[in-house]
């Protein structure tokens, strides 16, 4: 490990000291309130901007020498054979992408400033945009699948965090939620591809990754290409996923539209570039990313135009565009889709940031519908009810799940509890006296309980009829009756019949 | 450090001693100041404990003490740690000091023998992991029952709490007699063996030295028999999926404290992990598809049950029964890094899941409830709570940063690496959890403010503070630097491993 190369390292480590910085001083400087903003404010810039001259500062060096690539590995830590570990890629594509990240980081904090003053929840905000800011320089700079992981996964947090930022509106909390889960969709299956590169090629590293795809069977890839895929449509909100981004505008304005807008959304079309020799060995996940593309960038476009407000129908057309970025990747354009994210990443952001105060401009109504839309109304409504996308996952996902959760409730309650006897819902009383009423000594609840009941009503049957009573002279009764019992039945068997009988019986069971 | 010393009957010994002085001193001035005294004293010593242990040798038993007790049968009072079992002590004695301050307002009736009961229990609890003699481990493990069971029949806070009490007790005693007779069993063919060779009566050669019985394992149709009893032992107290029930019935009726310390120490997964595995191993290889099956179904069943809970503390029960069902399927993979996993997940457990329910149980003194109907718009009232909730929540779902990832990280890939199958279904798991614990802390701690007790919430006082916050600096101490503890554990996966 060369010294020369730590010091990248700082490039997405600012923000996330900003971050921890502004939880210690809000937890035990009791920097809150108004009293707060101006440190919050100008920590979460600083950091920011400490980033992004980084980054300009390797740029530069990169155009005087050369892009530094892929730097040493840094252990983080060991597990059985395999070696967990840190690594950046400076290459073209991260440096350029990640300076415009930290551009536009920088950018929306400073605009933040101002339009939360006097918010609640202000070092919060700056808090979690930091966090946000760090995560995305993460997944952009990592040399490693791990790295990315770790960036991919805080910057699920941090949305959450952001569309769930009015803490009091159900609503908002609920579309979090939602989007964290569907998120979570795609983190599984970056951990499938993960394991499998790990099992299969002993690496993490994006290098070897993309070496061992170029030389492996198609199956081995296939499955690793499957997990990264699942992982970049569900972050960038694409076809089946698509719903969970018209949620995220529950943040506040333009500081979280901006990141959906601009930023995170492409963190699955930068992940499919940075992939790129992955796709190009299974033809059939091209396919698959032009047409679920196509879907993507159609959908957009016409749950766009019937939109009334200004955030939704930016938030769909980026919807939109994002398909196009992935089309554009499944014909092949690689090169191409990583300039139409910058484009687009830059010109999103100004709308956005423009949109609050377009509505105090403008204030002429939306535009209707387009004419040829008017006609066809069946694709109308689809294009209003967002092609039922989220009702499909309502009915497909959610609600069967939580039909089944009760279902195991209740198994758990009426079946698993007692069997085992242990008191369930149906062991509460309602009433003090129905409670009393059922506190006989030996009374029994389960199986084991009744089972055990029965060995003890049997016992003390045994006890009281043959032993206890008058001083066993009940069990002499009862040896006197069994004696005759047994006398009876040696007359029958001395019978030759019944001799023959049992000696057919014996073989019968024997055989 | 030298052996000589009894450093490990020292360390089982201080909350016995605290023990004795809250008992002696009549209405002694502050039941509760001795306890955390010992537990805090108990945690200082452990901490020395594993300062000093050799790391470099960590697969071989160290500090270790051996005296006889029963000569007749060989038992001896023997104990030592590993590269595992030091690790537990200090999280353990972590945990009970913890639990013990954060009952210092909460226990007003008959305070002394609460706090006597709860260092009982920690002394129990410290020796099931230093045990070396498996019957001293038996009684080590049967001697918890006895504080579990009047702490929760005298100190729960719901209506059953008798009755959850005794099914407890009943429970784990119906899972000890199978354990008893596994570890006789274990005992009996050992010395067979050795009568076969050497001669002599049988009770001459009985052995309860788990050293001796892991060099010599048991021929491998006796294994079956040890490894279904084991199985039942220790699958009770896990808990594994038909014997789960009265996990979510204790964490409803038990007090806080005691819920935090039950779903924290997953003595069930431990015995597993040391007694299981190592003593049938063929067995355990050749059931693996048992174990898988036991841990996928724990993972699945408890994930959807906690998505449909009404109270906190239920959901967590199920929760940790979700949690618990990855470690057993990890185990069941019979590869280092899910070893490796498991053991850092278990011992994430007495930090994350025991912290959570400290944090529920704050709750609880101030609303008197968990339910979510009793709450909603928390966070307006107590920002730290809501935050530290979520700190916890996340390292409990396994985001990077928290100490959840890197277990629930090795967990996964172990599983996906031998049981494929297994191991996608353990990522639907994943998925899950971020469901339930998320929609949870929404419903609960998020929305609006809609009845008065919440309104009138006090956010967390400084001594809850400080509990919380050592405990969330262990989050984030070994979320960051995991190889702190998994490197101490490697050397003993490979032995565990060698031994299969």
């Amino acid at each position: 490990m060369t010294e020369s190369t730590l010091w990248y390292y700082l490039i997405p480590l600012f923000p996330l000291l900003a971050a921890s910085w502004l939880a210690i001083s809000y937890l035990f400087f009791n920097n809150r309130g108004e009293a707060g903003e101006k440190h919050t404010a100008r920590v979460a810039s600083l950091a920011s901007l400490a980033s992004l001259l980084l980054l300009l500062a390797v740029d530069m060096l990169a155009l005087w020498q050369g892009v530094p690539g892929q730097t040493q590995a840094l252990t983080w830590f060991n597990a059985g054979d395999y070696h967990l570990s840190f690594s950046l890629r400076l290459d073209t594509l991260g440096l350029s992408i990640g300076t415009l990240v930290a551009l536009i980081a920088f950018l929306s904090t400073r605009f933040s400033i101002n339009y939360l003053h006097r918010e609640a929840g202000f070092q919060r905000f700056f808090m979690v945009i930091s966090l946000f800011t760090s995560a995305m320089l993460l997944i952009v700079l990592a040399g490693n699948a791990l790295l990315a992981f770790i960036g991919w996964e805080l910057a699920g947090v941090s949305s959450y965090l952001l569309i769930g930022y009015a803490l009091d509106r159900p609503n908002a909390t609920k579309n979090a939620n939602r989007a964290f889960v569907t998120n979570r969709i795609g983190d599984a299956g970056f951990i499938l591809a993960m394991a499998f590169s790990l099992l299969w090629w002993n690496s993490l590293e994006w290098p070897v990754i993309l070496e061992n795809a170029q030389q492996h069977s198609t199956l081995a890839v296939g499955v690793v290409a499957l997990g990264f895929l699942l992982a970049a449509l569900a972050k960038s909100a694409l076809v089946p996923f698509s719903p969970w981004i018209s949620r995220a505008l529950e943040g506040p304005t333009p500081s979280s539209a901006i990141f959906y807008g601009s930023l995170m959304v492409h963190a699955g079309v930068y992940l499919v570039i940075r992939l790129q020799p992955l796709w190009e060995q299974v033809p059939l996940f091209m396919i698959l990313l032009a047409v679920l593309g196509a879907l993507t960038a159609l959908y957009g476009f016409l749950s766009g135009l019937v939109q009334t407000d200004v955030k939704s129908s930016l938030m769909f057309s980026t919807t939109g565009q994002v398909g196009v970025m992935f089309l554009l990747c499944g014909l092949g354009y690689f090169t191409l889709a990583a300039w139409y994210l910058a484009l687009h990443a830059i010109w999103r952001a100004y709308q956005f940031l423009h949109a609050p105060a377009l509505m105090h401009l403008v204030s002429r109504p939306a535009r209707p519908v387009p004419a040829w839309m008017q006609r066809c109304p069946k694709l109308y409504i689809a294009a209003l009810q967002r092609f039922w996308l989220d009702s499909f996952a309502d009915a497909v996902w959610v609600r069967p799940l939580s039909l089944m959760a009760r279902d195991v409730q209740a198994f758990d309650d009426r079946i698993v509890n007692r069997m085992v006897g242990l008191p369930g819902a149906t062991g509460v009383y309602p009433t003090l006296s129905g409670h009393q009423s059922d506190q006989r000594i030996g009374h029994a609840r389960g199986m084991a309980g009744r089972l055990l009941q029965w060995v003890a009503a049997w016992s003390y049957w045994f006890e009281e009829q043959l032993i206890l009573r008058g001083g066993g002279e009940g069990l002499l009764s009862v040896l006197n009756r069994l004696g005759k019992s047994f006398d009876k039945l040696d007359y029958l068997l001395s019978q030759p019949r019944y001799l023959l009988l049992m000696v057919v019986v014996t073989f019968a069971v024997i055989l | 450090m030298s052996s000589a010393f009894p450093w490990l009957s020292i360390l089982l010994l201080t909350p016995i001693l605290g023990l004795i002085l809250i008992s002696i001193l009549p209405r002694g001035p502050h039941p509760r100041a001795i306890a955390l005294a010992a537990s805090l004293l108990t945690l200082l010593f452990s901490l020395i404990l594993a300062l000093n242990f050799d790391a470099s040798r960590a697969e071989v038993f160290q500090f270790s003490e051996s005296y006889p007790w029963i000569s007749g049968l060989n038992v001896y009072y023997q104990l030592g740690v590993d590269g595992v079992s030091v690790l537990f002590l200090p999280f353990t004695s972590l945990l009970f000091a913890a639990v013990i301050a954060s009952s210092w307002n909460s226990i007003h009736k008959m305070p002394r023998i609460y706090y006597a009961l709860l260092l009982l229990l920690q002394s129990a609890t410290l020796g099931v992991f230093c045990a070396l003699d498996t019957l001293l481990f038996f009684l080590f493990w049967e001697l918890t029952l006895i504080p579990i069971y009047f702490l929760i029949s005298l100190w729960g806070t719901g209506p059953l709490r008798r009755y959850a009490a005794i099914q407890y007790t009943m429970l784990m005693l119906a899972g000890g007699v199978p354990l008893l007779f596994g570890l006789l069993w274990a005992a009996f063919n050992y010395a067979q063996a050795q009568l076969a060779t050497q001669g002599g009566t049988i009770f001459e050669h009985l052995s309860f030295d788990y050293v001796t019985l892991l060099a010599n394992p048991l021929p491998v149709e006796a294994q079956a028999l040890l490894f279904f009893l084991l199985l039942i032992g220790f699958g009770v107290k896990t808990p594994l999926f038909p014997l789960h029930t009265w996990l979510p019935t204790l964490a409803m009726e038990g007090p806080a404290a005691v819920a935090a310390l039950i779903t924290g120490l997953k003595l069930g997964a431990y015995g597993l992990l040391r007694f299981l595995v190592p003593l049938a191993p063929e067995a355990a290889q050749q059931y693996h598809w048992l174990l898988a099956a036991l841990g996928i179904i724990g993972v699945l069943y408890g994930a959807v049950a906690a998505l449909s809970q009404t109270n906190l503390r239920r959901m967590l029960a199920y929760a940790s029964i979700s949690h618990v069902g990855l470690i057993v399927l990890a185990i069941a993979s019979f590869n280092l890094h899910g070893f490796q996993g498991a053991v850092l997940q278990l011992l994430n457990f007495t930090v994350v899941a025991s912290g959570l329910f400290l944090l529920t149980g704050f709750l609880h003194q101030r609303l008197g409830s968990t339910d979510f109907v009793a709450l909603g718009g928390v966070a307006q009232r107590m920002p730290l709570f809501t935050a530290l909730f979520f700190l916890f929540a996340l390292a409990s779902i396994g985001i990077p940063g928290t100490n959840g990832f890197p277990a629930e990280f090795l967990l996964l890939l172990s599983v996906l690496h031998s049981h494929t199958g297994a191991g996608i279904a353990a990522l639907l798991g994943v998925v899950l959890s971020a469901a339930y614990t998320l929609s949870f802390y929404r419903r609960a701690l998020l929305g609006p403010i809609k009845n008065d007790g919440v309104a009138s919430l006090i956010d967390l006082r400084r001594r809850e503070l400080l509990i919380m916050m050592v405990l969330a600096f262990c989050i984030l101490l070994v979320g960051l630097y995991p190889a702190l503890l998994l490197d101490i554990i490697q050397p003993v996966g490979t032995a565990w491993l060698q031994g299969l």
